[in-house]
């Protein structure tokens, strides 16, 4: 938090006079600044993270070794995943989604703020509070749900899951989800109003951009999310009959459930996506190759991904398999694009490895494995083996942890010195990306085998006949070194705010692109002092390196010199 | 002649190497679970699994190879200075990375969209029909055809060994068409056996049906493959797939302990919900 608030003295926020602890906890709260909306964002998603994080390693070390008891009844086990899931889901990666896009993209496109401060603030505080009275579970003599994120009916009703937790977890989602909607509102509005002029679409960034796509992507997905939340809520606690098996209501709780569920997984990757977009070019030193192929293939990936829900439902044999296997499959070939373009953006560059290069390198690396294995589950054949196994587990934490982890650490690092002022230490966050490159892969590569082999997820022990045990002791080990590597950030965190030295520069790595590079370091408090011409996708590139601006730029301010 | 030898010795020599360093059968099934011809599907199944992953690994190596060459080769040098060519867009190399892989894709899918046809299709006039009842946290084996019933336990363990052998087992007769009917008595569970390379749900209030020919006498272990509750980990069973002969005296040894007539829906919870009469819902 210091390090958020103390920049009065790097000409960030020119406040009247040195001001009161309780003056600025007034401030923080009462703020409708995008920039502070977005730090409480990303402060909030990133305890979160924690807090999941720890949740998880109970749960590997729970799965050591066949028949352990570390937690005292299964009943706390499925408490631990089910809460994993959904802190991890919509606790840490949306709200760091609304972070990043609320610091970033006003000053992205050159706008003092978003298009609605007050509902940007309102939007976080229904997120804040509808979190903590979902996870507020934990407290209830019951605990938290234990239904497995997704919460299918009719397991999720009163009859199997009794508990108070369980109403805690409808409505506080429901509350948090209603702040994403108007989250996602805010930024289509404020991209699409709020542009400085010359910033047309497409010199939009890619961030930017995606940004938008994923903000489309929120206001149709979520709507059916908080229908299907109060509808069980309503199941729940006044006797309606809504997912009773009767009605069929197992199939329509997973359908509802499911097409917020898959477009959710591209919520949280494509922000993502964006932000490794906007560091390859960086550190390549060159434009981002096939700018506009890139925005494509997100708008396709953003449409497909809507079609695609009840690839998740393969083996209930109510769905039409080939539909959605193809439409999964398509999903391939934009994604595909999206990994050649970057590795376009670095071809013949002049690369360096700072360490948001290399968390970015780290996710494509991950994120091309996911790939690989999304295509293998697009496939129902192969899915009835593998649905409900480890391999889905290990696939989806390579797409998302390789995604959102991996990237959200590359844009730690390149971004906080326009957050605070100052850069996270370099060697620290080497060692950080080696440890958690490692951890990450030593846990989750072996899952794949286990799932393979016959191990469902959702499981709180298993028997030493099955053959687990080796390979869940090497997932244990590895999640041991993921868990350490957040010591060096954490310690990265407190030494940079205490010790490193204020940047002056607005761009402090030297190349870079969109204009909140065009700006000072930290952001002033309207984000611009004075906006620089923008006639290309680079204004920042273009004011900093004129000689190496884009023929169409160098052309625009030849007109401009006439 | 002789360059076409040279040619053929590679795959062969290498094809040996596999075969001398012993896991080989467990490589050349891509490390599924089982043995060839467990069931009429299971070969299908793992020659796509199989082939698609010989196809990804390519197009993953590929992608990784470009990838560490650019790190490498690409590297900002010391004492490098200036700006490498600000290329924006190459056409041609677009297309082509859009459209091989969508070709593949087409690939994919026409073999996938062959083998789901094959996997789902009902067989006519099945030798064995058997309904099976997830119930937390156990299962119930109607044995339709033969009018006796199992009724499982769950099991209890604390990591000791010999647990499989004290399992509910299903008993199927090999070599015989099977037909299963799956359904459940509470909530959502999931039938998967897992040498069979195939699960289906199994839901309250709906009837789910697979269809295969067990074709290798063995026992098999058997899981319950959706969350279902608290014990959803210790909701196991087996598969004993026997000869004709043993299953009927199984059948017979059924019938012999009174264990006639089948465990219909008046087992079945959540009975006094409106509108779930189970005389109506059949």
């Amino acid at each position: 938090m210091a390090t958020l608030t103390d920049n009065r003295k790097s000409g960030g926020y020119q406040f009247p006079g040195k001001k009161s602890k309780g003056e600025i906890i007034v401030d923080w709260i009462t703020t409708t600044d995008h920039k502070k909306i977005g730090y409480l964002y990303l402060i909030t998603s990133f305890i979160y993270f924690l807090i999941g994080g720890v949740m998880a390693l109970v749960i590997r070390a729970q799965l050591t070794l066949p028949g352990l008891d570390i937690v005292q009844t299964k009943e706390q086990y499925n408490q631990l995943f089910t809460m994993h899931g959904t802190i991890m889901l919509l606790m840490f990666a949306t709200p760091l989604f609304a972070g990043f896009a609320n610091v970033l993209m006003p000053v992205q496109i050159g706008a003092p703020d978003v298009a609605f401060p007050r509902l940007n603030a309102i939007a976080f505080w229904f997120f804040f509070f509808g979190s903590l009275v979902a996870v507020s579970g934990f407290f209830t003599p019951q605990g938290a749900a234990s239904f497995g994120w997704f919460a299918y009916a009719p397991l999720s009703n009163t009859t199997f899951s009794p508990g108070i937790g369980g109403d805690l977890w409808v409505f506080g989602l429901a509350l948090s989800g209603f702040g994403t909607i108007m989250g996602g509102v805010n930024f289509i509005t404020t991209i699409l109003t709020m542009r400085a002029p010359g910033m047309t679409m497409f010199r939009m960034p890619i961030f930017t951009w995606n940004t938008l796509v994923t903000s489309i992507l929120v206001i149709m997905a979520f709507p059916p999310l908080a229908a299907a939340l109060f509808a069980l809520g309503a199941d729940r606690r006044f006797g309606a009959h809504i997912f009773d098996p009767v009605n069929g209501g197992p199939m329509l709780w997973q359908h509802l459930f499911w097409f917020f569920g898959h477009p959710e997984v591209y919520i949280i990757a494509l922000p993502f996506f964006g932000i490794v977009s906007e560091i390859f070019p960086v550190f390549s030193r060159k434009p981002v190759f096939g700018y506009k192929t890139l925005i494509f293939a997100t708008i396709a990936i953003a449409a497909l991904s809507m079609t695609v829900w009840a690839h998740h439902m393969y083996v209930t044999g109510s769905v039409l398999l080939p539909f959605f296997a193809f439409t999964t499959m398509l999903i391939a070939v934009p994604t595909g694009v999206k990994i050649f373009n970057w590795i376009g953006t670095m071809w013949r560059g002049s690369i360096t490895f700072e360490t948001p290069m290399l968390y970015s390198l780290g996710f494509l690396t991950t994120f091309i494995f996911g790939g690989l294995t999304g295509v293998i589950l697009a496939s129902p054949p192969l899915t009835f083996h593998l649905s409900d196994s480890y391999f889905v587990v290990a696939h989806f934490h390579y797409v998302v942890f390789g995604t959102v982890v991996f990237a959200m650490f590359a844009g730690f690092f390149f971004w906080w010195p326009k957050f605070t002022g100052k850069m996270l230490d370099e060697r620290l966050g080497k060692i950080q990306f080696w440890l958690l490159f490692f951890g990450f892969h030593i846990t989750f590569l072996i899952q794949h085998w286990l799932g393979v082999i016959g191990m469902p997820r959702r499981y709180a022990t298993y028997l030493p006949e099955d053959g687990f045990t080796w390979m869940n002791m090497v997932s244990t080990s590895g999640s041991v070194l993921l868990a350490l590597s957040m010591i060096p950030f954490l310690w990265n965190l407190y030494v940079t705010a205490r010790r490193a030295p204020t940047v002056s520069l607005d761009d402090p790595w030297g190349y870079g692109r969109s204009l909140e590079w065009a700006t000072s370091s930290p952001f002033p408090r309207h984000n611009f002092h004075s906006i620089p011409r923008i006639r290309s996708e680079s204004p920042a590139f273009d004011l900093h390196h004129p000689e190496h601006a884009s023929a169409e730029a160098k052309a625009a301010a030849n007109e401009d010199r006439k | 002649m002789k360059k076409r030898s040279k040619w053929l010795a590679i795959p062969a020599a290498s094809a040996l190497v596999l075969l001398l360093t012993g896991c080989t059968d467990q490589l050349v099934r891509g490390f599924l679970p089982g043995v060839p011809g467990v069931t009429n599907h299971t070969d299908r199944i793992t020659g796509l699994w199989t082939t698609a992953w010989i196809i990804l690994w390519l197009v993953g190596i590929i992608a990784w190879a470009l990838m560490a060459w650019a790190i490498v080769v690409y590297r900002r040098r010391k004492g490098d200075t200036g700006m490498p060519a600000q290329l924006r867009y190459n056409n041609p190399i677009e297309v082509l990375f859009t459209v091989i892989p969508l070709i593949l894709v087409i690939g994919f899918f026409a073999f996938t969209a062959r083998d789901i046809a094959a996997i789902e299709q009902p067989t006519e006039n099945p030798d064995v029909v058997i309904e099976v009842i997830g119930k937390q946290w156990s299962w119930d084996f109607n044995y339709v055809d033969a009018n006796v019933y199992e009724s499982g336990i769950q099991a209890q363990f604390e990591g000791q060994t010999g647990v499989p052998e004290t399992l509910p087992a299903l008993y199927l007769p090999v070599g015989k068409t099977v037909q299963i009917d799956l359904r459940s008595r509470d909530v959502i569970h999931s039938f998967w056996v897992i040498d069979f390379l195939y699960k289906k749900d199994m839901f309250p209030g709906k009837t789910n049906h697979m269809y295969f020919t067990p074709q290798v006498e063995g026992t098999y272990m058997g899981k319950c493959a959706e969350l279902c509750g608290e014990y959803h980990s210790m909701m196991l069973f087996q598969v004993k797939v026997v000869s004709q002969p043993e299953y009927d005296s199984y059948l017979a040894s059924l019938a012999a302990k009174g264990q006639t007539g089948q465990l219909d829906a008046s087992l079945d919870r959540n009975q006094n919900l409106p509108g779930d009469d189970p005389e109506i819902r059949d």
